[in-house]
């Protein structure tokens, strides 16, 4: 009995939001709602950009006797339109300047002699090789880096459509990940991040309101001592992030068609000691705080290093390295990468168990401080 | 000291609380005996609370002892006999008058039959039995006061140390509550309470003033007000505050 007295403190945490309809609110629509307006923002792929083709290929004849044949009619034609919006204006100048005044993003421009370039080049006879000329804005790195991807993938068509192969060639096969979408490799990073940040944000807030209402007190003149409060929040926290991360992971299947290939308990399991590392945090960041309002303060050192660093949009690699330090201790960094590897790549604890044993040892690290700061409140 | 071995109920020895270079409370000798109300009066910053505090195990003694009920304080076992009613409301405004007082019963082990009973009896009591279901930021602020008396009487602990009850509550619900204090004392418990209204101090059975962290003077009403020749309690604790000062022993 005396081993389970954190319970009550639980059994009144869940008392209190049941109750409060505007927290309870905050932890079932905010997760859905970040992950679906990030889901929205940057799942999509891009699309209908606008570039404009200069056409000034000449053509010419492939064979003896043949019609005349126009390449860059073709790489045109095997452009993917629901990518690129292609537009045609007559002379270079007029698409540099639709470029600069940001009416397109790109023009690409093909010279008079690009055919007649590219089919001597095939035969290996002499001449300059055949060559586009891209005027890209790179102001969006993204879009020009899609304009390139697509203009590539219409080269090569129209090569492989031509019988002309490339003389090296990258085959790839997809060892995790096949067909996978931004959305998979999202859900399990927004999962985390959403579970850390409203456990953080609601532990914070309620235990700053536990010390200024002198109901912290209050409960440590009983027989409930540091230890079954912190343990009370944090089991009440891991089961609300248990919670969080099963819809989060129904509204990923349902409306953004994750596939899910590995055991969404273990992802779970993961998300509950996320959970328990937030919960704890919470306590102690409360500790630095007065006032409600001071507490919200502290917030964006909270969650900015955990959205930016903890590999949820990008990798950890993309990260410069002597800033990588830093995303090794923001804790939703073990999480991300251990829910994505079991939901995306199927993999088990025996390869997961680094991230696992790193948020077990912030859990006990912070949980220890945690109860350190309210036994600081007696000196 | 064995427990139950001693009439008094809350006994203290060179009690001392230091933060830093500054004594809240400086070598307090009090001894509260068992069923009296004892009041503890002073001003703002006297010492009282950090005494309650040290009581209930929420601030560390810095030097000195204090036992409560024959256990030297700091005993978890004394939380369970011990109802502490803090300055603020300290309730979950977000629960209902039941679930506050059910958590609290429920911190020290009680059955839901055992809190039935017993928050029944206490809301009859306090006359709040029509507001159990209703959420306690909903309440006036006295009736929050009388539920957070309940929440500290529902395990019927035999000691209740209050701190100052009764502030910022109106001059009828202050009357109510010595009703209340009153009917706890006649059950047999002992209640050590602290106050800065010298009106209230009259209606304790003992008395003890404190200044500076220290205990400048104790006794009943009428012995203070006899020793002092004064006619009401103010006037004796300037007495013995003046008195102090010019001994130099503050």
């Amino acid at each position: 009995m005396k081993r389970l007295h954190f319970l009550t403190v639980t059994r009144r945490v869940f008392l209190d939001l049941r109750n409060d309809r505007r927290s309870l609110a905050l932890i079932i629509i905010a997760p859905i709602f970040v992950m679906c307006v990030f889901g929205l923002a940057f799942g999509g792929e891009v699309k209908n950009v606008k570039v404009v083709v200069v056409d000034l290929d000449r053509g010419a004849t492939a064979t003896p006797g043949g019609g005349t044949l126009s390449l860059s009619e073709k790489i045109v034609s095997n452009l993917d339109t629901e990518i690129l919006n292609v537009e045609y204006t007559g002379d270079r100048d007029t698409a540099l300047a639709r470029v600069e005044n940001g009416d397109a993003y790109a023009a690409i421009i093909f010279p008079e002699d690009f055919t007649a370039s590219a089919l001597e080049q095939v035969k290996g006879t002499a001449g300059s090789p055949a060559s586009i000329e891209l005027l890209l804005d790179k102001s969006n790195i993204n879009v020009a880096n899609t304009i390139t991807r697509t203009i590539n993938d219409a080269l090569l068509a129209t090569m492989d459509q031509a019988g002309v192969q490339p003389p090296v060639m990258v085959d790839t096969v997809a060892v995790f990940g096949e067909n996978a979408k931004f959305m998979d490799f999202f859900v399990p990073g927004i999962m985390a991040f959403a579970v850390y940040m409203i456990t953080t944000l609601l532990t914070l807030v309620t235990f700053v309101g536990e010390r200024t209402s002198g109901t912290l007190q209050r409960m440590l003149a009983t027989t409930l001592n540091e230890r079954d409060i912190v343990m009370g929040y944090a089991t009440a926290f891991s089961i609300i992030g248990i919670g969080q991360a099963v819809l989060l992971l129904l509204v990923g299947i349902l409306v953004f068609d994750i596939t899910v290939i590995g055991n969404v308990m273990l992802a779970f399991l993961v998300i509950a000691l996320l959970a328990i590392v937030s919960q704890a945090l919470g306590i102690l960041l409360s500790s630095t705080a007065k006032r409600e309002a001071q507490a919200i303060q502290v917030l964006p050192f909270v969650v900015l290093p955990a959205f930016l660093l903890a590999g949820i949009f990008w990798p950890i690699e993309a990260i410069p390295a002597w800033l990588r330090p830093l995303s090794y201790i923001v804790p939703p960094t073990y999480a991300v990468d251990a829910s994505r590897a079991v939901m995306l790549k199927g993999w088990g604890i025996e390869k997961i168990w680094i991230d696992i044993a790193a948020l077990v040892a912030m859990a006990a690290f912070f949980l220890t401080l945690a109860v350190l700061s309210l036994r600081v409140r007696k000196e | 000291m064995n427990k139950n071995d001693t009439d008094y109920m809350v006994e203290t020895r060179g009690l001392v609380k230091r933060y830093g270079k500054f004594t809240a409370v400086d070598h307090l000798d009090l001894r509260v005996k068992k069923g009296e109300i004892y009041g503890l009066l002073g001003p703002n910053g006297a010492g009282k609370t950090t005494t309650i505090k040290m009581l209930c195990g929420l601030l560390k003694v810095s030097g000195g002892e204090a036992h409560v009920n024959g256990r030297q304080v700091p005993d978890r076992r004394i939380a369970a006999e011990i109802g502490y009613m803090p300055q603020e409301i300290a309730l979950y405004l977000g629960l209902s008058v039941h679930q506050n007082i059910a958590f609290f019963g429920n911190i020290f082990g009680l059955s839901r039959r055992e809190i039935d009973e017993r928050e029944k009896a206490l809301l009859e009591f306090i006359d709040l039995a029509e507001w159990r279901g209703e959420m306690v930021a909903n309440l006036s602020g006295g009736m929050k006061h009388r539920v957070s008396l309940v929440c500290s009487l529902v395990h019927t602990p035999p000691l209740l140390l209050l701190d100052e009850p009764t502030v910022g509550v109106d001059p009828e619900l202050r009357v109510s509550f010595w009703d209340y204090f009153n009917d706890i004392k006649s059950q047999g418990r002992t209640i050590l309470i602290t106050t800065h209204y010298m009106d209230e101090a009259s209606r304790c059975d003992r008395i003890g003033f404190m200044r500076s962290g220290k205990l400048i003077a104790e006794g009943t009403p009428d012995e203070l007000l006899t020793l002092t020749g004064t006619q009401d309690l103010e006037d004796a604790f300037m007495r013995f505050s003046e008195q102090t000062v010019r001994e130099g022993q503050l």
